[in-house]
């Protein structure tokens, strides 16, 4: 019973916060209380008639389109690798990929940029911030694709192999079908992160807005209340890509 | 070296060519350019130890601070975390459905959750009209934003799912045959706690406690809305140092003196959780 009542204390502030934005942004009132006013969908109405908002929403949706193809790409073919290693070995690399995760993204960024400009003086901008969110989220696809296969039976492609299939078909007719829920998954998380990131876009993008450093830029400036509005846009657009990925890949910790 | 192991490295090696140009490399070149020197706004290699002498003189004191707001942000959470992470282990029966909630917004709302935290505790904030309608107090507390406790408030939000994570994977490992068989012999719940749950947890233990203190010393986009003049943090000047002072080696040797610092307390830490009631 106390658990239950504890569980639902913290549901309420994990997810209370982010409601409260969510019901805000169908407000008539331009300060953020009670009473909402009359529900409206005004802010919207203003985003929608925005040009920076949606200059900065193709940009996202570039840029986490690119990321989760690459990352996805990048990151399978690791764990597919990691799998043929010794443990030992397939940990300390694992570990290895995972350390720019860990590093605050403020210093990997710099870090990117300091590169990026100086050392080989090149201009930053979308491609640098995939590349960047490339590093950032292919951690995840590989870890996602190690759980995977760790429940995939190899005795099926040796079956296969036996019954006269190449590698090659063997791939893509026996092991692809069965992993390709979690590759679309893991690829929907790449998004999201993508999606969701501020800080590393914020510095290689250069110039120009995604979704994050638009929001950020209303945050900073303005009381405009349709922000509201883009926060809620941004965070139904990673919640949901989060929600369906985990669903595909029945990722358990 | 036979045909398996080289083919698994041709397969790692796309992630670990982004891993080396994108990270090994910048991490290098960053380390170097925190010797080098800045002539009026030019920036040149050289073998300074300047930039060094100077972070050390300007922000030993923040950097103690940081570390500590990293370590409280992360004491509660992890702690926080880890009651929930055991309710939802022991209290309920659906528990992995229960986890996809809390899964759910570790991938999104970065920005979103620290404006909602602005719009909750501001000056003409949801918690100020609540106190004022309530009759706790006549004009808003202007202390509540820009304060030190809402900048602990919104990263705690922040980071619980990271806490959440890998305690509730860990405690999903832990049999009931081990904790029924203490039951049996007479253990209180803290002994059964203590002596029989935390010790295998000890993984994901740690790794709550690494997430959440890395990425709280490491955040300065928090103490930058939140956070006040009271409540800044070294993220904010390693910013600082790079866009608006264009001292790039000051800010190369700051980004590298956070790392340092953070890397040096989790050492500390691991050995307190990995030592830590381990029978002689």
């Amino acid at each position: 019973m106390i658990g239950r009542l504890l569980i639902a204390l913290f549901l309420l502030f994990l997810l209370g916060p982010i409601l409260l934005v969510v019901l805000f942004s169908f407000g008539s009132s331009a300060l953020i209380g009670f009473p909402t006013g009359p529900l409206t969908l005004d802010w919207y109405r203003a985003l929608w008639n925005d040009s920076g908002f949606w200059v900065s929403l193709r940009a996202s949706l570039v840029v986490a389109l690119a990321t989760a193809v690459i990352a996805t790409l990048t990151g399978t073919l690791a764990a597919l690798g990691l799998r043929r290693l010794g443990a030992g070995t397939a940990r300390l690399l694992t570990g290895g990929l995972a350390l720019p995760v860990l590093m605050p993204p403020l210093v990997v960024a710099i870090a990117i940029v300091v590169l990026v400009v100086r050392g080989l003086g090149l201009p930053l901008g979308v491609p640098v911030v995939v590349l960047a969110h490339v590093l950032v989220t292919q951690p995840f696809v590989i870890l996602i694709l190690l759980a995977r296969l760790e429940r995939f039976d190899p005795a099926a492609m040796e079956a296969a192999r036996d019954l006269g299939a190449t590698e090659w078909q063997a791939f893509t007719r026996v092991m692809l079908p069965q992993i390709a829920g979690a590759l679309v998954g893991a690829g929907l998380i790449a998004a999201a992160i993508s999606l969701d990131d501020f800080i590393i876009a914020s510095f290689t993008l250069g110039g120009g807005n995604t979704l994050s450093t638009f929001t950020w830029g209303k945050m900073r400036t303005t009381l405009d209340p349709s922000i509201n509005a883009i926060a809620t846009v941004l965070i139904v657009l990673t919640l949901s890509l989060s929600a369906v990925a985990l669903r595909l890949a029945r990722y358990r910790g | 070296m036979t045909e398996r192991v080289g083919r698994a490295w041709l397969l790692l090696g796309p992630a670990l060519a982004v891993l080396a140009a994108l990270f090994a490399l910048p991490a290098i070149l960053l380390f170097a350019v925190s010797f080098w020197e800045v002539r009026s706004f030019r920036l040149s290699p050289a073998l300074s130890l300047a930039a060094w002498a100077g972070i050390w003189r300007d922000y030993a004191g923040l950097a103690a601070y940081t570390v500590g707001i990293g370590l409280a942000v992360s004491a509660l959470t992890t702690m926080l975390g880890l009651a929930f992470a055991l309710a939802v282990r022991f209290a309920v029966r659906q528990g992995d459905r229960l986890m996809i909630a809390v899964l759910i917004t570790l991938f999104g709302g970065y920005l979103v959750k620290i404006y909602a935290w602005k719009s909750i505790l501001g000056a003409d904030g949801l918690l100020n009209q609540a106190l004022i309608a309530l009759g706790l107090t006549g004009a808003p507390l202007q202390a509540l934003i820009y304060s030190r406790g809402a900048v602990i408030v919104a990263l705690v939000h922040f980071l619980l799912p990271f806490a959440i994570l890998p305690l509730y994977a860990g405690l999903r490992n832990v049999s009931d045959t081990a904790i029924e068989a203490a039951r049996d012999l007479g253990a209180s719940r803290a002994a059964i706690l203590w002596r029989v749950v935390l010790p295998q947890v000890r993984g994901g233990l740690f790794a709550a406690i690494a997430f959440t203190f890395l990425l709280a010393a490491g955040d300065y986009v928090t103490p930058m809305l939140l956070g006040g003049p009271g409540g800044t943090m070294l993220g904010q000047f390693v910013l600082l140092e790079f866009s608006t002072n264009f001292d790039w080696p000051a800010g190369a040797a700051l980004s590298y003196a956070l790392l340092g610092s953070c890397l040096a307390v989790l050492a500390v830490l691991a050995a307190v959780v990995f030592g830590a009631g381990r029978q002689p």
